[in-house]
């Protein structure tokens, strides 16, 4: 019989690669509190309040094009708080709950799972206003941002097979800063949402991810009220946000990995529901380009939902 | 009814709008202008940073145009800077600043 521990062996790429973009993807989202989905927006967080945020996740990834037939689930809970140090400057923490189940067909033909559930790696992360221009019933801004991934997730799990593969565990062990820039124009119709930012990821355990470069947008457009009248009805947005990642190739053992990395485009329509005082949304991320090196795990889908209030 | 009672009456519904027409004149009211207002989810940011000024009895805003009206309590006011300062440090930029009512009182 061979376990999944042999396949590991058999099967790098099985293992380290299946996971390597879903890990990266898993990390560089939720770190926003308002209108996009799946990255930050540049409006503000009132000076001495909280914008707190939940976002449920679910991710599906089979496109297996190895011959083990992998099939990868992946549930999550991301909290985020925000809080406004001054109308400008505002800083956000964010705590993931991650549940990652992986079925593979081993080479002998039965199946195994391995899986982990538990902490991820928390982010922290400041942002502050350059410019703002303010006008009737629209605003424009531009935010720049630096943080840091802190290690809180456990990165030395195992099962009964061994140690789980770096990518299945829940943090990377590492230190890893990022940083880049976001610009959001709001209007009373509609509202664009744009962000680049960089991740350069650490070595922990022997394992480095390769750094992450990304580009976002988004555009929201109000379905309902069609027509504004007094007061401050709710607003139903409809949307619809693109993510371009590129990730460079892991190294391990002091050297590249030619099977990791790559690049990922997604394509991904919403829903919106906004009140004073709460958001209610979805969405989901249907991938358009997966250009992965190697034998990479490629993704089905990935659905978001969740909820935001003004504390 | 009779006549006398009915008479009663019509005094004291009188009194009453009369009492009630003071008490609204004698309350200050602000109306101006939020530059950048476009969602409601950050008017509400406006609104808890107004909230949170002294003498503040009630906020009403018209998103559509941008209009904030501040209703104060009997005996206070509410200085432009002071609002001013409110609204920016919810995020964003107060514009045409006026009192409403009492005029006489400006």
């Amino acid at each position: 019989m061979i376990g999944v521990g042999e396949v590991v062996l058999k099967y790098p790429r099985l293992c380290w690669l299946g996971f390597a973009m879903v890990a990266v993807q898993l990390a560089m989202t939720e770190t926003s509190y308002a209108a996009p989905q799946t990255f930050n927006t540049a409006l503000p967080v009132a000076k001495g309040h909280f914008v707190f945020r939940e976002q449920f996740l679910y991710r599906k990834a089979s496109d297996d094009p190895s011959g083990a037939d992998r099939n990868l689930d992946v549930l999550g809970g991301i909290s985020v708080l925000g809080y406004g140090i001054t109308s400008d400057l505002a800083l956000f923490g964010v705590l993931p709950y991650l549940d990652k189940s992986l079925d593979l067909t081993m080479p002998g033909g039965q199946r195994s799972t391995r899986d982990t559930n538990g902490i991820g790696d928390a982010q922290f992360f400041s942002r502050y206003t350059i410019f703002q221009q303010d006008r009737r019933g629209s605003n424009f801004r531009i935010a720049p941002f630096i943080g840091l991934k802190l290690p809180t997730g456990e990165d030395d799990k195992g099962d009964g097979f061994g140690r789980l593969p770096q990518p299945l565990q829940l943090g990377s062990g590492s230190w890893d800063p990022f940083g880049g820039v976001i610009t959001t124009y709001q209007t009373l119709n509609y509202q664009v949402d744009a962000q680049v930012s960089y991740k350069a990821n650490t070595e922990a355990n022997g394992f480095e991810f390769g750094d992450e470069l990304r580009f976002d947008t988004s555009l929201q457009y109000r379905l309902l009220p069609r027509k504004l009248g007094t007061g401050v009805p709710d607003f139903l947005y409809g949307v619809i946000e693109t993510n371009l990642l590129h990730q460079a190739k892991n190294e391990t053992s002091g050297g590249n990995d030619p099977n990791s990395g790559g690049t990922t485009l997604f394509l991904s329509p919403g829903l919106q529901y906004v009140t004073r005082k709460w958001v209610f949304e979805a969405v989901v991320q249907l991938p358009v380009v997966q250009d992965f090196n190697g034998t990479a795990l490629e993704d089905d889908f990935i659905v978001r939902t969740g909820f935001r209030v003004n504390l | 009814m009779d006549f006398k009672t009915a008479g009663k009456h019509i005094v004291l519904t009188l009194a009453l709008v009369v009492l009630a027409s003071a008490t609204l004149a004698a309350q200050p009211i602000y109306k101006f202008h939020v530059d950048g207002l476009a969602c409601p989810f950050c008017a509400y940011g406006i609104e808890k940073k107004l909230n949170a000024l002294e003498g503040v009895e009630r906020i009403e805003m018209n998103i559509k145009d941008g209009v904030v009206v501040v209703t104060m309590k009997n005996g206070s006011a509410l200085d432009e800077a002071v609002a001013r300062k409110a609204v920016k440090d919810a995020g964003f930029t107060l514009n045409g600043f006026e009192r409403l009512s009492p005029v006489s009182e400006q």
